[in-house]
């Protein structure tokens, strides 16, 4: 198992080179710089020629490459041209903001979507399965925006029960009130987000355990007197949740993603927004530092899937 | 200037159904849309009584915008409108006070004196002018902001090349010199007194907003220790700034909010506010966030296409002025001679012809267009300076109204007549027109959509350039190619500062003048507005009307809407004003009830 991990690990560095060399390239091949539109009337082309001079983007892209791989080296991933902070910096202040909130909606995402699914499956076929999937084929029909701005309306802005923007109440002040206030802002976006995604795991979950259920190791039990009880917890459920394992590994490592959707309309100032208004102003720094992020956050989940899969599934481990 | 690049690509929200029948039917609407319908009041004169219980509350102001702010506190350092906004509370350690022309004024941090004769500004500091930390504003602080604006390190997107006219400031600029010449300190950097040397002397000193003269301060005291190239990163500008205006900062969450108390050593009137909370909030809770009364008034400008949603609010007065900025189509007339870093006219340019340019105008109905998109709150506008700028906007300089007999008239005098569908060049060449516009709100396609249409029916074959419009990075990398062909006409939008003159715009060397109009009146009525008679103040005025009219028959540039600057306010606050001469506009709110009524 060990061996696995560490060529895996080892394999992850020619992959994350390789995407580094591409998102670099990729970034630059964008129309426009991170000066393009931003001329005003005090402006002249030769400031923004100054500008550009100064920041090393007229060098040839191998050359900016290299400077910024040195960089990277020591732990320096550049400067924001958007923000004119280091980069490092600002992905340390969303991350954390990001971090909190996705945990938070996964939290309550397993939490709802693992009993609603064993119990839909249990009940196969009856009123309860038929209001389980109802729930989850309206949530999966329903584009998540819609979700996301009528909760907003609804519970933010018509019974003003929630806060509505950003992450923290500018008047909080010390460790309790503004622990309390941060999650009080995390709430709403959280739980609309976790009523959004439970669907799939409960469908999964759902449909793994009607699965095990008809079974031959299952009848093989039950016909040897096995209570149900005992079928469904060492049999049913650890084999119904090897789908929801595969996806473990993603959830874990997407949870530093962030959701453009989310913090777009309850002004979250998280990983989403910061990526797409990198994209926006095209400021390469944050680009190539947050592909690069996500491309090894994406290697780790799959890593951590696989790590997931074969700590419950032995057959998986013998492969 | 992110704010720019958002605004540019920025517009109305609603799509009409009915927009081209509304536009192209009749004649009768062509009086519509030329003078906003609906009128404000520059304040709000709240008749309630303010008292020290109330004001000891917060006022709650919402900053709209879909990105989380910068958070860079430093005027000189700022690239944004949106840190602008969440950091106005300080005061943005500005220099001057204005009139209502802007012309600078006294009382301010400082006061200004011009010497025509000398060629000097003399900017002297008030006595009791102190930053939040107590440590006194100096000489030295003037002068300072200039070092950090014109550092060959410095990554301030402010810099402008007209500073250069300040004796010194071009050695300094590229690195030549480690000081600018041309400011000297007569009382040494602990005094008050800072004298700039100037080689050229323009009128447009008088007024606040020119680009020659910076006009906030910079502590050097508080920041000497800090590399210039690192200043937009450091403690000092990020996490414990100071500021010489009526609040102080007592807590930033990064991105989301700023929050305010009085600052003690503010040298004009004591605020009377307690606390004050800027928080960002999505554009899009615009109407909701006011109509569940979270906020007492927004610092940004409302959108036309949100009137409608807030004009009936019973607790809000909204209060505007007219903008600056504009809406407008340009011409691809020639290219950018690189070496000289200067325009040049094509006299072979596809859309050189003047008629031509004039006839796609009168092809549109304009007015129709911003009655029906902009809810009274927008014009069209007849010149390229807006009636804000009321001693200088020309009133008679005539409109492109909506003619179409006159357009296809005007088509036919210049030669390109219709051979089938579509008409051909003089020379008989066949004519395909590129339009280059920016992807935007759906209101905005449409009229997009509308323009291709009228101008079809005028013959002209207008095709999109790049076949659709065009995402707005590449929409600029495009115009600002030296040289390119892929947009003979395209639709933008320009920003204006509080001081008028056009050459930053429309100049030789403008970065703006992304279409390259340049012509021997162009560039002579833009200097007489700054020469030595333009010190004469009829005199301005004059160039400035003529160059209106100047333009408006060129048609290189022609305008196609401005819009009011407006803000919902609520009837718990008072001392409201947009009006450009309310230097003290953060000391003269006042609360008259404990929450947003």
């Amino acid at each position: 198992m060990w061996k696995t991990i560490l060529r895996r690990v080892l394999i992850m560095i020619p992959e994350l080179i390789i995407l580094s060399v591409l998102v670099f390239l990729m970034a630059k091949a964008m129309p426009g710089d991170p000066f393009t539109g931003q001329i005003n009337p005090k402006d002249s082309l030769t400031q923004i020629h100054h500008l550009m001079r100064i920041n090393g983007l007229y060098d040839p892209w191998y050359e900016q490459y290299w400077h910024w791989v040195v960089h990277l080296f020591h732990g320096d991933l550049g400067t924001s041209y958007e923000y004119q902070e280091p980069v490092t910096r600002i992905i340390a202040q969303r991350a954390g903001n990001t971090l909190w909130l996705a945990l938070l909606t996964m939290i309550l995402t397993y939490v709802i979507a693992l009993p609603l699914g064993i119990y839909a499956g249990r009940h196969e076929g009856h009123l309860q399965d038929t209001l389980v999937r109802i729930y989850t084929y309206a949530t999966m029909s329903v584009p998540f925006f819609v979700v996301l701005v009528l909760g907003s309306w609804i519970f933010g802005y018509g019974l003003n029960w929630f806060p509505t923007s950003g992450s923290v109440s500018p008047t909080a002040s010390g460790f309790l009130p503004v622990l309390l206030s941060r999650l009080g802002h995390m709430i709403l976006p959280a739980v609309l987000g976790a009523l959004f995604a439970t669907s799939s795991i409960t469908q999964y979950l759902r449909s793994g355990i009607i699965d095990a259920k008809h079974s031959d190791y299952v009848m093989t039990a039950q016909s040897k007197g096995v209570p149900m009880k005992a079928i469904y917890k060492h049999h049913i459920f650890r084999n119904a949740l090897l789908p929801i394992a595969a996806f473990a590994g993603y959830s874990i490592t997407g949870l530093l993603g962030g959701s453009i959707f989310v913090e777009q309309i309850f002004s979250y100032p998280g990983m989403g927004l910061l990526f797409l208004n990198a994209i926006n102003y095209r400021d390469y720094t944050v680009i190539t530092a947050l592909v690069l992020l996500y491309g090894f956050l994406n290697l780790m989940g799959t890593l951590l899937s696989d790590i997931a899969l074969s700590a419950i599934d032995p057959r998986v481990r013998v492969k | 200037m992110s704010k720019y690049k958002k605004w540019l690509a920025a517009g109305a929200v609603m799509l009409s159904a009915g927009l081209f029948a509304a536009c192209s039917s009749s004649q009768s609407q062509v009086k519509s849309g030329y003078k906003p319908s609906v009128k404000l009041s520059q304040t709000y004169d709240n008749p309630n009584k303010t008292s020290s219980t109330y004001n000891n509350g917060t006022l709650k102001v919402a900053e709209f915008n879909n990105s989380p702010f910068a958070g860079i506190t430093d005027p000189v350092l700022q690239s944004n409108a949106e840190d602008q906004d969440m950091f106005d509370p300080g005061g943005n350690d500005q220099l001057f006070f204005v009139n209502s022309k802007n012309e600078i004024v006294n009382g301010g941090l400082a006061n200004l004196s011009l010497d025509k004769k000398a060629k000097t500004a003399t900017v002297t500091v008030r006595n009791n002018a102190k930053w939040s930390n107590g440590m006194p504003v100096t000489a030295k602080d003037v002068e300072y902001a200039y070092e950090v604006l014109g550092n060959k390190n410095s990554n301030s997107q402010q810099f402008s090349p007209d500073m250069q006219d300040i004796q010194g400031m071009a050695a300094y600029h590229a690195g030549k010199a480690s000081s600018i010449s041309g400011i000297t300190m007569p009382k040494g950097p602990k005094g008050k007194v800072a004298v700039l040397h100037f080689t050229t002397f323009a009128p447009s000193l008088k007024y606040s907003g020119n680009s020659v003269m910076w006009d906030s301060v910079e502590p050097y005291e508080y920041e000497k220790n800090v590399p210039i190239a690192k200043l937009s990163s450091s403690n000092q500008v990020r996490k414990n700034p100071i500021f010489t205006g009526p609040y102080k900062l007592s807590k930033m969450v990064d991105g989301e909010s700023t929050s305010w108390v009085p600052n003690k050593y503010y040298f004009g009137k004591k605020p009377q506010i307690q606390h004050i909370n800027i928080q960002v909030v999505s554009e899009d809770d615009f109407a909701a966030s006011l109509k569940s009364k979270k906020f007492d008034f927004p610092i940004t400008n409302g959108q036309s296409s949100e009137y409608p949603n807030v004009k009936n609010l019973s607790d809000y007065t909204i209060v505007g002025k007219e903008g600056t900025g504009y809406d407008y189509f340009g011409f691809n007339l020639g290219h950018l001679d690189t070496k000289t870093q200067t325009s040049v006219m094509d006299p072979n340019a596809k859309m050189g012809n003047v008629k031509l340019r004039q006839a796609m105008m009168y092809a549109l109905d304009q007015g129709a267009l911003v009655k029906k998109f902009d809810y009274g709150m927008g014009w069209f506008p007849n010149t390229l300076i807006s009636p804000y700028f009321k001693q200088y906007y020309n009133s008679k300089t005539p409109y492109y109204k909506y003619n179409m007999s006159k357009a296809e008239k005007l088509l036919d005098q210049a030669g390109y007549k219709k051979h089938g569908k579509w008409r051909t060049q003089p020379n008989g060449k066949p004519l395909t027109i590129n339009f280059g516009a920016m992807q935007a709100t759906s209101s905005q396609t449409a009229e997009y959509n509308y323009y291709l249409q009228q101008w079809h029916k005028l013959g002209l074959n207008v095709q999109y350039a790049g076949g659709k419009p065009m995402e707005m990075n590449k929409f600029y990398d495009t115009l600002e190619k030296p040289k390119q062909s892929q947009m003979d006409i395209f639709a933008g939008a320009f920003g204006v500062n509080a001081e008028p003159t056009p050459t930053g715009i429309y100049g030789a060397d403008a970065s703006f003048n992304m279409g390259h109009f340049v012509t021997k009146k162009n560039t002579q009525l833009m200097d007489n507005m700054n020469n030595d008679k333009a010190w004469n103040n009829s005199y301005r005025v004059k160039q400035f009307k003529d160059w209106q009219t100047y333009m408006a028959q060129q048609a290189a540039y022609v305008p196609t809407s401005m819009t009011m600057n407006w803000t919902p306010v609520n009837h718990r606050v008072k001392g409201y004003s947009v009006a450009s001469d309310d230097n003290e506009f953060w000391s003269n709110l006042a609360l008259t009830a404990s929450n947003p009524k």
